[in-house]
């Protein structure tokens, strides 16, 4: 299982199907959310989730198979709501508080 | 919650898993040139003889835009998917092939022959690259390109072309049986669960857009850019959460309709219907009501309306068609209103609060660092 400290977060990358539509959503939302942390949130097609850098991975659960075989050694968080998710904001308060975030 | 999300935790490489990569795959040749087909789009609704405002130099760049652009446009992206800026080149070079060789909108031709070019390509570099002396890079990638793009062409006019029209005719034909024989309306039995299970891109830009051009191009609007991307269905499902579905879902409800009608981010819905699945129902009952009551009213579109937000139908309603269309959606979101209300009103039994104690339980093993 793969884990991170927030301190060496500096890059997020929210993932969807076309790279377009929901994934961008949520990646302004969240970059909103960090912009104090100091970290980027960047939006990508799962299927260019191996040439974008990053620490963390953020996908909805329809496509959380595929990204964790893009990217079987990244932290991949799973989200289930594009609004109000709790495991976004789980993650939000972690790195807000500095702690270690591990897969989930 | 995540019980019923089939792509959930563990062994999910399986046959769905790689239905999605396809349609990922075929959805990501598309959707990165949408703007192009809202010009298209755009320009058809505005200047073709049944146009708002009809006007023939205009209108003469319809033809080559959705006959040549588009296609090409979808192989270059194909081939750069699978191979880079060189993929691209030759995607584009062998769909004009298939595009030559045929008389009707050759997207699924581009699909197919972009990226297959594009990985012949890589394995001809892989091959080439290490035998290469220093100072001939350029001249020996310029020319295994330019040669395998050229045969990649005639490759095309004669095989692929060819095969993919017969293709698009045997379906062509169904879908005409189909609205024909009033039967339409049961696409919505396959396309909505589908939808909610994150096949919507693939579906409609692989599958039902490609058709809906050769129609287009025929007729002047097709029906079929309309089966997967009427908001109304969402809308319907939305609004129900809002007054009835479980209290932890309510508040986020009004947002995510703006987001999903105005937006058209369908997405935003599915999670929704996933927590409880019987709403599917709701997502078939208004997909069908859709599409019969664009069937009765005669009307269609003429290009994808993507995303799909009623802004973007609005844009691509030819002249005429409006009050049908919109009384279509309107249906179709009554319908899949009525439906889920009933079904969360029945479910009375509230799991969004065993969600929560889960969520929270969740929660708390993840501040221990677990």
């Amino acid at each position: 299982m793969a884990s991170i400290s927030a301190s060496d977060v500096k890059q997020i990358v929210v993932a969807c199907e076309a790279g377009m539509g929901s994934s961008v959503m949520v990646a302004r939302q969240l970059a909103k959310q960090l912009k104090n942390e100091g970290i980027t949130v960047v939006h990508a097609p799962v299927h260019e989730l191996k040439e974008t850098p990053h620490e963390i991975v953020l996908v909805h659960r329809g496509l959380s198979a595929r990204a964790k075989q893009a990217v079987p050694d990244s932290v991949v968080i799973i989200f289930d709501m594009f609004l109000g998710d709790l495991n976004i904001a789980q993650l939000v308060g972690a790195l807000q508080n500095g702690d270690t975030i591990s897969d989930g | 919650m995540s019980d019923f999300i089939p792509s959930g935790g563990g062994g999910q490489t399986g046959f769905r898993a790689r239905l999605q990569h396809l349609g990922g795959n075929l959805a990501g040749m598309v959707i990165p040139n949408i703007g192009a087909f809202i010009a298209w789009g755009l320009l058809t609704a505005l200047f073709i003889p049944t146009g708002w405002l009809p006007n023939e130099n205009f209108s003469s760049m319809v033809g080559p835009m959705i006959l040549n652009l588009l296609p090409i446009l979808i192989g270059y992206t194909g081939g750069r998917i699978v191979h880079g800026q060189r993929g691209a080149v030759i995607g584009s070079i062998a769909t004009v092939g298939v595009i030559v060789g045929t008389d009707i909108p050759m997207f699924l031709g581009a699909m197919i022959i972009g990226p297959l070019m594009a990985w012949i390509l890589k394995y001809i570099d892989k091959v080439l690259d290490p035998i290469t002396p220093p100072g001939f890079e350029m001249l020996i990638g310029n020319f295994s390109l330019g040669i395998a793009g050229m045969l990649g062409a005639m490759l095309g006019y004669l095989g692929i072309g060819p095969i993919v029209a017969a293709i698009t005719d045997v379906l062509g034909s169904g879908v005409s049986w189909l609205v024909d024989n009033s039967l339409l309306p049961i696409a919505s039995v396959l396309i909505e669960p589908a939808k909610i299970l994150f096949m919507n891109n693939a579906i409609n830009h692989g599958v039902l857009g490609p058709l809906g051009v050769v129609q287009a191009e025929e007729t002047g609007e097709s029906i079929l850019f309309m089966l997967e991307t009427n908001p109304g269905p969402g809308l319907g499902i939305l609004i129900a959460f809002w007054l009835a579905g479980p209290k932890l879902l309510r508040g986020s409800a009004p947002g995510a309709i703006i987001i999903h009608f105005f937006g058209g981010i369908h997405e935003i819905y599915f999670p929704y219907v996933l927590m409880k699945p019987q709403v599917v129902l709701g997502a078939i009952v208004g997909g069908a009501v859709g599409v019969a009551t664009f069937m009765v009213t005669g009307v269609g579109l003429v290009a994808t309306p993507s995303p799909g937000s009623i802004f973007a139908y609005m844009a691509v309603t030819p002249s005429g068609n409006h009050l049908g269309v919109l009384l279509g959606i309107a249906l179709s979101a009554a319908a899949s209103f009525v439906v889920s209300w009933f079904i969360l009103k029945l479910s009375k039994v509230d799991a969004s609060e065993a969600d929560f104690e889960a969520a929270k339980t969740r929660s708390k093993e993840m501040k221990a660092g677990k």
